[in-house]
């Protein structure tokens, strides 16, 4: 049987618990209706998850890197990969089922996804869990699990490093896990080039559970496509879309942190653990200013025109190298959700969270709540173990990172999360401890905002502002984080109607924009399928007190705060365009046959 | 093109100066500080050529140039037409190779004057002078005489040791590869290239020229960008 075109049409099994490795075919049904990256990551958890309330950290879940149909192929951007699992930090507000949780998927650029299909595969799927700190070397048809112990701890630029080296071939592509990933910080990050991460959702942590210290692959092969002639005549329209426009140099000029200053100005920022939409400082922590004084390089990811991220140096007390940053929601959530505005100790605190391995963001989060209890006396200098917890302070961050990763005395609890924190300090707390589901907000600050706060109310990861603002939107992103395509690029319009024909001339499917949208749709549906049977509700679907009740009191959006009614409207009609009951969030019997989705 | 000598640094930005930093050609000028292989070009007299030459500073890593120089230079046959490939980096003539700290070098044939790679070939020269390694005397580019070459590797040895290491001889047959076609004068690497990091430029015999390997040239634009010699990775 010939694979579908476009796809190897197998994906590469292994079990760390037997140690033995095989590839298992995927159905050309499958790849059609889920594409790759976030969707077909999904479909293939639905299948192996047959019952609601697996233990996230147990070897049964299994933790899946997936490209797309772009990926291997010189399309431009075409760099992700999805690493999809189910979430060990999410949790229903009631559920039977003690270990409930969400999917969470996290996507991450780089040239791991196309390397993965270079080797043959259209994914990589780990189950079990192997008995001592191992990692996986994948080199075309050869797979080989090897002892990790004598790598124990080691934080992840050492490991980069170290690994390569023990590999002795710079041709692989690597991830790994910091020492917060093997010690099990729910919120840990995957690392790949020491500053590419696929950071949210704590698949780093579903990494450490399986004793997995890397990954490393490299290939000879490459995909085929179904028509060769339209890919290619595709392939120059998609180059000539983004080659030396003012929108990619915007993005090589600046990255993501443009919108540092930019969104502070809007009153859209993450300022203060959220209080504030605006901070006042912003541009000492900005792109011009990281232009000015820290970058030396700008950087791009797998056939890429934007070259969005940035590498650079700093000096003094807190300087070093510096492998990306700061870029707009690391900026921000060590940034300006803390007030710090010194821009060499913002980027040490970054480069130390990448390099034990947590997530950027949740990290951000779970300091700033802490910095706002310390500073509103809900717990003291002894709860913090002697860390003096104020806005602004580099020192005092820092120390919470490396307690955090370490699990040592308040680490261990702050490392779960601000909804562990807040149930454990109480006194109101909860009020502005920021997350859905457990999972924390992002850099986007939403009292100005009702739109974003939809996307975090109802995203399927918890508070995700990747997921999208509308229904539309929603869809099209799970698509696109499906396909191996960078988000990044497609804000260029002109690059829309190129992508669609090279999706379609790769796989043979026609794709138009409402196709493309369609199998979101589907994808996004599942999703929410799967959550609903572990006992997510309209109840999870929430937003914290703070965006109710405190009204920003600076910035263009002064006065800015949500309305609760507005906002549980918006809901209602969000899910009665959704085809979901809007008393329970059930996806309708209609909803899932229209996309074919009959197989639940 | 970037700042190439010492006056040029007096009065430049900060930026300017690290975007200056790296120029070369499969190779690299950097303010004249490599002495390694001395120059060869300057030194032989032969004629200007042209040649791929790789803008460190702007360079980016992103590796499109391998895939469209594979693309071009692995065609192949759909429907019995001849068409560019999908642009396996595997086949490139350019190689990105990537450091930690973040450091990209693209390497490509530097076309050195005295090709230690041709000198290394055990194969009789035939009545024009050549070995199963030898020089195009039009392009100037490194050619293999398939009928000729006993896959005994030498040429890639000399290469890998003495100057870029680009030749890859095939797994198979032992041949080498990877030396730069000049894509019969239209180079795609160049033409694709999304940050302008390429160039097919005119090398002058005065000009001072040094093929390195990737890892010489990868250490020098740490050290001048982030002010660090500590490389990880595997040679
Ligand atoms: S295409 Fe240009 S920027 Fe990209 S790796 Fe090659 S030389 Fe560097
Ligand atoms: S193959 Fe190597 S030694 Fe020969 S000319 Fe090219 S770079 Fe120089
Ligand atoms: S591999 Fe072929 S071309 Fe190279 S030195 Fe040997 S005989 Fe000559
Ligand atoms: S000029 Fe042609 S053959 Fe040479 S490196 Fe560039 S694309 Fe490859």
């Amino acid at each position: 049987m010939s694979a579908k075109p476009g796809y190897y049409g197998k994906i590469l099994n292994v079990d760390l618990s037997t140690g033995k490795s095989e590839t298992v075919p995927v159905s050309s049904r499958d790849l059609d209706l889920f594409v790759g990256g976030q969707g077909l990551g999904m479909k293939l958890l639905w299948d192996r998850l047959k019952k609601p309330g697996v233990d996230a950290l147990s070897p049964e879940n299994p933790l899946m890197f997936i490209p797309g149909p772009f990926s291997g192929l010189p399309v431009p951007s075409s760099s992700r990969t999805c690493v999809v699992t189910k979430s060990p930090i999410t949790a229903p507000m009631a559920s039977d089922h003690p270990h409930a949780s969400t999917v969470t998927y996290s996507n991450m650029g780089g040239f791991f996804g196309p390397e993965l299909r270079f080797a043959g595969y259209d994914g990589l799927v780990i189950t079990g869990k192997a008995k001592e700190l191992s990692y996986i070397v994948i080199d075309d048809g050869k797979v080989e699990i090897r002892d990790a112990r004598k790598f124990r701890g080691m934080r992840t630029d050492a490991f980069d490093k170290a690994f390569l080296e023990e590999l002795g071939d710079r041709k692989f592509k690597t991830v790994y896990i910091g020492p917060a990933g093997e010690k099990l910080v729910p919120y840990s990050s995957i690392i790949h080039t020491a500053g590419r991460a696929a950071g949210r959702g704590g698949s780093g942590c579903v990494m450490g559970s399986k004793n997995l210290k890397g990954i490393a692959v490299k290939g000879t092969g490459q995909p085929s496509v179904a028509d060769h002639e339209r890919f290619l005549a595709a392939l120059e329209k998609a180059r000539k879309a983004l080659y030396g426009t003012a929108y990619a140099k915007s993005w090589a000029e600046q990255g993501t942190a443009r919108a540092i200053v930019g969104n502070s100005k809007a009153g859209t920022e993450s300022v203060r653990n959220y209080r504030e939409g605006t901070f006042t400082e912003a541009d000492k922590i900005g792109g011009d200013a990281a232009r000015r004084d820290v970058w030396v390089r700008d950087i791009a990811c797998f056939c890429c025109p934007l070259a969005c991220k940035k590498s650079g140096v700093t000096k003094g007390k807190y300087g070093g190298v510096v492998h990306d940053g700061p870029e707009y929601e690391t900026g921000v959530m060590l940034g300006s959700n803390l007030m710090i505005s010194d821009m060499p100790g913002l980027l040490k605190a970054i480069t130390v969270i990448d390099d034990l391995g947590l997530d950027q963001i949740s990290t951000g989060n779970v300091i700033g709540f802490l910095m706002e209890a310390y500073e509103k006396g809900m717990i003291d200098r002894k709860f913090l173990d002697g860390i003096d917890l104020k806005w602004g302070s580099v020192d005092a961050t820092l120390a919470m990172i490396e307690k955090i990763a370490a699990r040592d005395g308040v680490g261990e609890l702050a490392g779960k999360g601000v909804a562990g924190l807040a149930r454990h300090i109480g006194q109101g707390s909860e009020k502005f401890a920021i997350h859905v589901k457990g999972l924390e907000l992002a850099a986007h600050n939403i009292q100005a905002n009702q739109p974003r706060g939809l996307s975090y109310a109802t995203a399927s990861r918890g508070a995700c502002h990747m997921s999208g603002d509308n229904i539309a939107m929603q869809n099209r992103r799970a698509m696109l984080d499906s396909t191996g395509m960078c988000f990044f690029p497609t804000f260029e319009p002109a690059l829309e109607e190129p992508m669609l024909e090279l999706l379609s001339a790769i796989t043979g499917h026609e794709y138009d924009k409402k196709e493309f949208e369609k199998a979101g749709e589907r994808i996004f549906n599942l999703e929410k399928v799967f959550n609903y049977r572990e006992g997510f509700r309209r109840a999870d679907d929430r937003l914290p007190d703070r965006f109710f009740e405190d009204a920003f009191t600076i910035g263009a959006k002064k006065g800015a705060v949500l309305d609760r009614k507005e906002f549980e409207t918006m809901l209602t009609r969000y899910y009665k365009d959704r085809g979901w009951d809007p008393e329970s969030t059930k996806p309708g019997t209609a909803k899932l046959k229209e996309l074919g989705l009959d197989f639940i | 093109m970037t700042t190439e000598n010492k006056e040029n640094r007096r009065g430049v930005t900060r930026r300017d100066f690290i975007k200056g930093v790296g120029v070369g050609g499969g190779a690299l000028v950097l303010f004249g500080q490599f002495g390694v292989h001395s120059a060869a070009w300057a030194l032989s007299g032969e004629p200007a050529l042209k040649m791929i030459v790789v803008d460190y500073g702007k360079c980016t890593g992103c590796r499109t140039c391998e895939t469209a120089c594979a693309s071009r230079n692995r065609p192949v046959s759909v429907k019995g037409k001849e068409l560019p490939g999908l642009g396996n980096p595997i086949h490139a003539n350019i190689r990105v190779h990537s450091f930690n700290p973040d450091v990209d070098v693209a390497g490509v044939c530097a076309m050195c004057a005295d090709t230690p790679c041709a000198k290394a070939c055990p194969v009789e020269p035939d009545p024009r002078g050549r070995r199963a390694f030898y020089r195009d005397d039009a392009t100037h580019t490194m050619r293999n005489d398939e009928k000729r070459c006993i896959g005994c590797q030498s040429c890639a040895k000399a290469c890998a040791s003495q100057r870029t290491g680009v030749i890859r001889p095939n797994p198979e047959t032992g041949r080498p590869e990877g030396m730069c076609t000049l894509c019969g004068g239209d180079p795609q690497c160049v033409k694709r290239c999304p940050f302008g990091a390429l160039s097919y430029v005119e090398v002058r015999r005065d000009r001072k020229f040094y093929g390195l390997g990737p890892e010489k040239i990868a250490a020098e634009l740490a050290r001048n960008w982030y002010g660090t010699t500590s490389f990880g990775g595997a040679q």
